[in-house]
């Protein structure tokens, strides 16, 4: 018997095909062997300028130019390399130091393989479309190399060899390659000398040997960095996660329990042992964190961390349900990590257990609790973490805890380990090593997590760049804007090419038959005015109404046309799409579009030609609509009112002119239509918003700036119009795009949120809740009323608002139509159509509109433009979604920062020796804890924490700074009730001078910033609430 | 009608004269020494070309070809599916839910490890036949039965297949390897197709890799997907002293032998069937234990003998009648036991003595024998 072995090498054919085999696993379970045949060519290039055989071979597109060469003929040398260099890093010099690369002092000319960008596709999303990104900015000059495919470079496996072995040796046969490429290119050119040296960077010291061998430049990160200037602060932005390790792997000292297989974490989860959701944690107890998932009407409880086991809040995580002698009620304390795990000293790592004996301690007592009696106190189901589906890590913002940088703070340039703190307390801290540790205290800085790894207890991460110093408006602006992740870089000039050539120039054509008026409607004569408030430059919005000659009203909501201006899909949309929406903050905003779209050419002005979108409605003296239409249209506003000019002028008898009129007559309507809206169960809610004016006067009380919200009528003027129109263009584009409409909706909160608020108020004030829909809660909430506590009304609704989900644009497709409904605005059907400038929804549903009403625009796309898929619409709800929820957190947070920043100034004014007195106000208690309270202060919209020591008792009413205050907290004594949600506050052994509060109480506090002077933490601020009393 | 039938037996008679039958049969019956068309020995096979790994889309194929030009290629996927849970199974069904829940480190390997014959499909296409024809049937079902049902002795551990290739495919137990098998016959068959698609089958399975198995026992399976990591279907033993029996376990094959008269014949070609007296289809493989060979099934196979045209003794030939050469001796044929006329084809009836049979196995299974030989042969062939 004859056994054939086919020999290909003598085949010329064979050369240059080859093929990849793996094994796919697919989601329906099926194993694939997969082979895909490989063509090997010879004309990718090196993109090097200095190469002159490459750009006579490199493929032309079909216009015959080729892509542009990337690599610089003088790339930056460094000592070791006096003649410049091209970078080729491995694929875990990518992973351990991808802010390096990204960083603007050095790393250029960069070579990144093929087959190192597919592997690192495969370790880490995120990092992966963070070098794509790197890859497509020109100024870096990374370039792109598809190795795998050019003759030269394509390495086929060996026998025995593994993957990561083959990968290696691809990355040192592209620096041979490479090496020799550009010395013939230069011999051929007569430039020898100028050859840059061809670095392969990598951490694997195996690799480093063979490279040796090879005769291949290769050096691992650190040893590079090292070689540039300012390696110190380079060398802390290298993941050390690694490294670690390695050194420390033998040690063996688990303090947390493994992850589950994947598989076994697949298998669980279908057969449904196994639940996924998102890990979040309370804001009010770093140990108590909750995972919503389908299986549960209410959320798992994960207490501790021996159960969250290394999540951290926002991760995708897999858990498993303890058993029911397990189960717990939600803690009742107030825990916070940076009290609890004061003296952790972050080098030493021997003898710490995963759960101290302090919390241990902290979590005991709830423990206890859990067993109690009744209705409140039931155990709830918790869960422990087995798994990990994906690490939603991201940069966190913090500061270095100033009590873990030890004693040799000084001692220079030591390389040592220190906390950080992130500015959002559901995050653990994190450990970080540095070189610059005494530089960075007292500074806000970026740092991102690494690893966590199952024998350190905290995270470990590294420094990314510091903000500048905490407190500084600057510092403390980027850091909001980082912590919510808005994006607040200049506009790239791809975008602002988008902008007409004319800019401010631009003027609506004046000839009716240039192509712009084509499908417009000319409604330059009706009176139309816009109302804003003040100091508003981006007006979205304009309004008129006219009597008609059958005893009828035209009513008009005259909307910026972006649309016009923003095609679908140029650098300018997809910046807007990504972008979402603007954000407010105090004293920024941070554009969705740019300045010039925003604040002129679209924006309403008064008394200049505009483009519009207009909704025209015919209604009868008792607004019921006759007829709808919709169309394109030019307008020029007469006149941009502030809500109290509407107001006054409405208000005033002398004024019978035309446009004054229409105004009353839009005020009446608007008042029919609230009325109806009310009367279908609209709800009315609270949320506890401020306002702040900054006129920036020096003189005065800083905190006069700080303004509730005033609603006047023309306030609600102009919300009814707005929502009427958004409900009448959400059903004309739900008619015409059945699947692709762009809609949003407030799901009915299921009745299990509102079961808290509902025993509270039944417990407290003997009301009664019904929350079977949202008319009878709206009725309801209406019965809320204390006649001695004005604000105990809005308190409530603020209370029930919490309990409702948000409201979320979604693609009509995604539900079935009885779930369009908003429930807050009683409404069928719902969408944003009124705001193009400041939301990108609404821009989308302009197009869908335009599209629905056959409008053909300039160049006969717009009805082309509407049209969109739907999996497109999906990814853009979801991004929106998300950009909404973070610009509504940052404009709060920004308030907050800055009612501190007006109490801070106040006290520097006011404090006579040096203490600040802090300000009086009324406040409420929201929630009850164990050792403490939870009060809001309407007044400046804040909510605080108020912990035992805070509770000013008689006898040390005069200790005011927060040292003081701290020692008293040894003497507190607290007696709570968790059934009747009060807190009995006393000092040890004086139970009779104690102070008594209970949920809903009014209590007189005093709020004032601090600054914590030592100890952890030191230099921060904080505002401050002390409760002096209990009012009736 | 008459090729259909036909095509049931051992293979499509060639239309040979009855006198050349009976020269074919007498030259073959010859004792001692049979005399063969091509001249071959007796236990001689025709020569063969052989290769594995044709196909880079399977997961493990071969191709083999005679020299006069038939030749076969067999693909081998593999898929995973899921275990029907059989009726005693879902008697606690909670039980095992507990037991998955809980403890998933004692994996059951009781009854876990028996899998099932309907794992393993074969289908074979043979030019001019439609896959629902008697001859591709009944040919897969002769090679799938002795593949599934060769059972080594169990629990001999080392690169050992407990419970054989059923057991092989077992992944857990709710999870099972299906084998498809494609036997593709790339020509006419010349001879009766058997032993050319056992040989390439054997080849082709010894080439099967399976993904290797990252997920660990009652969990839903989790592969590699490192090709390079797959595992071979027959494990291989890792210290290859004799590189040439690398495998412990390995598929069984399939021989074809006839019998002539008094003569055992080994790799019979289309002529020679067509006189045999039986035709055995003996499947044997190697104990993994003695190194023997080990029998696992015999099949006795239509001999197409059977539906030739007999021969006209001159007796009763009335052109003959009469004449001197009428004057021959009735002979009695001691394999047959039936009276004959030498040089006169009569048909065969079937039929097969005891002791022939045990002749015929002897010869294939005895230490240097046929057996040995043809899978010295096969294990010769490099593999992977």
């Amino acid at each position: 018997m004859k056994s054939l072995r086919r020999d290909s090498s003598s085949d010329p054919h064979t050369a240059n095909v080859t093929s990849k085999i793996f094994v796919r696993s697919t989601k329906s379970g099926k194993v694939q062997k997969i082979v895909r045949e490989l063509y090997l060519r010879q004309d990718i290039p090196c993109s090097s300028k200095l190469c002159s055989t490459c750009p006579s071979v490199a493929p032309a597109d079909a216009n015959g130019n080729i892509a542009p060469f990337v690599l610089s003929e003088h790339p930056a040398g460094t000592t070791a390399f006096p003649r410049g260099h091209y970078l080729v890093p491995d694929t875990n010099a990518l992973l351990n130091g991808m802010d390096l690369f990204e960083h603007t002092g050095a790393f250029y000319d960069v070579i990144v393989l093929q087959t190192v960008l597919e592997e690192l596709k495969n370790q880490s999303l995120p990092l992966y479309n963070r070098l794509l990104a790197l890859i497509k900015t020109d100024e870096k000059r990374f370039y792109l190399f598809f190795n795998e495919f050019r003759m030269e470079t394509h390495v086929r496996r060996g026998q025995n060899e593994s993957i990561n072995d083959r990968n290696d040796r691809a990355v040192r046969a592209v620096a041979t390659w490479y090496t020799e490429h550009l010395r013939a290119a230069a011999k051929k050119g007569k430039k020898e000398k100028t050859v840059p040296a061809i670095v392969v960077i990598t951490d694997d010291k195996d690799s480093l040997r063979k490279a040796k061998e090879e005769n291949v430049t290769a050096l691992s990160l650190t040893d590079y960095v090292s070689g540039l200037e300012d390696s110190d602060r380079l060398l802390d932005m290298i993941n050390e996660s690694r490294e670690q390790r390695e050194v420390k792997g033998a040690r063996g000292e688990m303090f947390y329990p493994e992850y589950y297989t994947m598989s076994k974490i697949m298998t669980g989860l279908r057969a449904g042992t196994l639940h996924q959701g998102i890990f979040n944690v309370s804001p009010y107890n770093y140990l108590e964190g909750s995972v919503n998932v389908a299986a549960f009407d209410k959320p798992l409880i994960i207490l501790g961390r021996d159960n969250s086991n290394r999540a951290i809040s926002g991760d995708a995580v897999v858990i498993e349900v303890l058993p029911k002698d397990q189960w717990k009620s939600p803690s009742t304390k107030i825990v916070d990590e940076e009290a609890v795990t004061k003296n952790d000293n972050p080098e030493a790592e021997d003898n710490e257990a995963v759960v101290p004996e302090r919390e241990r301690k902290a979590l005991q007592e709830e423990v206890r609790k859990a067993h109690g009696k009744s209705t409140e106190g039931r155990p709830q189901p918790t869960a422990k973490v087995v798994g990990v589906i994906k690490r939603n890590w991201r940069q966190y913002v913090g500061h270095v805890d100033s009590g873990s940088t030890g004693s040799q703070a000084s001692s220079g340039r030591r390389q040592q380990n220190v906390f950080v703190l992130p500015m959002d307390k559901r995050v653990p801290k994190i450990r970080v090593r540095t070189r610059q540790a005494s530089e960075l205290l007292g500074q806000r800085i970026l740092v991102t997590i690494d690893a966590w790894d199952r024998d350190s207890r905290y995270p470990t991460g590294h420094f990314i760049r510091s903000l500048g110093e905490l407190e500084t408006k600057g510092a403390e602006t980027e850091a909001l804007l980082l912590e919510y992740d808005v994006q607040y870089k200049p506009f790239p000039k791809a975008v602002l090419d988008c902008l007409p050539a004319e800019g401010h120039d631009w003027r609506v054509p004046a000839s009716k038959e240039d192509i712009g008026w084509k499908g417009r409607r000319d409604l330059r004569d009706l009176l139309i005015c816009s109302i804003d408030p003040p100091g508003c430059q981006d007006i979205d919005d304009a309004l008129h109404a006219r009597p008609l000659p059958n005893g009828n009203f035209e009513v008009g909501v005259h909307i910026a046309d972006v649309s016009h201006f923003v095609k679908p899909n140029n650098a300018m949309d997809l910046e807007a799409s990504l972008r979402g929406t603007t954000v407010y903050l105090v004293d920024k905003r941070i554009d969705m579009l740019p300045h010039l779209l925003g604040t002129d050419l679209c924006s309403l002005k008064p008394y200049v030609e505009r483009y519009a979108f207009s909704v025209l409605w015919e209604m009868t003296p008792n607004a019921e609509v006759v007829s709808t239409d919709f169309t394109k249209s030019v307008i020029r506003s007469r006149e941009a009112f502030s809500y109290e000019q509407a107001q006054m002028r409405i208000d005033d008898p002398s004024k019978k002119d035309e446009l004054t009129e229409s105004m009353r007559t839009l005020l009446r309507f608007s008042k029919i239509l609230r009325q109806k809206r009310m009367d279908a169960g609209a709800l009315n809610l609270a949320s506890p918003e401020v306002r702040i004016e900054a006129d920036n006067d020096e003189v005065g009380d800083p905190l006069t700036d700080v303004k509730t919200k005033a609603m006047l009528a023309t306030n609600s003027l102009v919300e009814e119009f707005m929502l009427h129109a958004n409900i009448t263009v959400a059903a004309k584009i739900y008619s015409t795009f059945s699947q692709t409409a762009m809609l949003r909706r407030h799901a009915t909160p299921p009745p299990q949120n509102f079961e808290e608020l509902i025993s509270q108020l039944s417990k407290k004030r003997d009301m009664r809740l019904d929350v079977s829909s949202s008319r009878a809660l709206a009725d309801s909430l209406d019965q809320c009323v204390d006649a001695k506590n004005p604000f105990f009304n809005t308190l409530v609704r603020i209370l029930a608002t919490r309990c409702m989900t948000s409201a979320e644009y979604f693609c009509a497709g995604a539900h079935a139509e009885s779930e369009f409904r908003h429930y807050g605005l009683a409404s069928p059907i719902y969408t944003h159509f009124t705001s193009p400038i400041r939301r990108y929804a609404d821009l989308l549903v302009h197009r869908q509109l335009a599209s629905a009403i056959g409008y053909e625009g300039e160049d006969g796309r717009a009805i082309v433009e509407g049209v969109m898929t739907r999996n497109r619409l999906e990814d853009i709800c979801r991004n929106i979604n998300y950009r909404h929820r973070n610009a509504q957190h940052a404009g709060r947070a920004s308030i907050e920062y800055y009612v501190g920043q007006a109490l801070k100034a106040r006290g520097e004014k006011l404090s006579a020796n040096g203490v600040d007195g802090g300000i009086e106000e009324e406040g409420y208690v929201m929630r009850v804890f164990e050792n403490g309270v939870v009060v809001f202060v309407p007044r400046f919209g804040i909510e605080g924490v108020v912990r035992l020591e805070d509770f000013v008792l008689k006898g040390d009413s005069a200790l005011r700074s927060v040292e003081e205050r701290r020692e008293l907290v040894v003497r507190r004594e607290s007696d709570f009730d968790n059934e009747e949600y009060t807190l009995q506050v006393s000092d040890k052994g004086h139970p009779d001078q104690g102070m008594s509060v209970e949920l809903f109480q009014r209590v007189t506090v005093n709020v004032s910033s601090v600054k914590e002077e030592s100890g952890r933490g030191a230099g921060k601020r904080r505002v401050r609430v002390l409760i002096l009393g209990a009012q009736n | 009608m008459a090729a259909q039938r036909q095509a049931s037996s051992a293979s499509q008679t060639p239309h040979i004269s009855p006198a050349e039958l009976s020269y074919l049969y007498t030259s073959l019956g010859l004792p001692g020494s049979p005399i063969r068309p091509d001249g071959r020995s007796a236990t001689q096979f025709r020569p063969l070309t052989a290769e594995t790994d044709i196909l880079p889309g399977t997961n493990g194929s071969a191709r083999v070809g005679f020299a006069d030009g038939t030749q076969a290629i067999v693909g081998v996927k593999a898929e995973v599916e899921k275990t029907v849970v059989s009726a005693d199974a879902l008697k606690l069904p909670q039980q095992t839910q507990e037991e998955y829940a809980g403890n998933d480190d004692s994996e059951g390997n009781q009854g876990s490890s028996s899998g099932h014959g309907s794992w393993v499909q074969m289908s074979i296409e043979i030019p001019g036949f439609r896959d629902d024809d008697a001859l591709p049937v009944f040919l897969s079902e002769m090679m799938r039965e002795p593949l599934v049902e060769s059972v080594s002795n169990e629990g001999s551990g080392n690169g050992e297949m407990a419970g054989g290739l059923k057991g092989r495919l077992v992944i857990n137990k709710r999870w099972h390897w299906r084998l498809y098998i494609d036997v593709l016959l790339l020509s006419q068959p010349q001879s009766y197709p058997l032993p050319l698609l056992s040989l390439t089958t054997h080849l082709a399975l010894l080439s099967t890799k399976l993904p290797k198995l990252k997920s660990q026992g009652e969990e839903d399976p989790f592969f590699d997907d490192d090709w390079d990591a797959a595992e071979y279907l027959y494990p291989r033993s890792t210290t290859t002293a004799f590189p040439t029996c690398s495998q412990k376990v390995r598929p069984p094959v399939t021989l074809l032998v006839v019998s002539v008269g008094e003569n055992i014949i080994f790799d019979p070609d289309r002529e020679e069937i067509a006189v045999a007296d039986t035709v055995l289809a003996i499947s044997i493989t190697r104990d993994s234990d003695s190194d023997n060979l080990k029998l696992v099934s015999i099949r006795t196979i239509d001999p197409p003998s059977r539906l030739t045209q007999p021969g006209v003794p001159n007796s009763e030939n009335v052109t003959t009648l009469g004449s001197t050469a009428a004057a021959e001796a009735v002979v009695l044929n001691p394999s047959t036991g039936e009276d004959e006329v030498p040089g006169v084809w009569r048909p065969r009836r079937g039929g097969v003595k005891r002791s022939t049979v045990a002749r015929m196995v002897k010869l294939v299974l005895e230490k240097g024998g046929v057996g040995e030989e043809v899978l010295e042969g096969l294990e010769s062939v490099q593999v992977g």
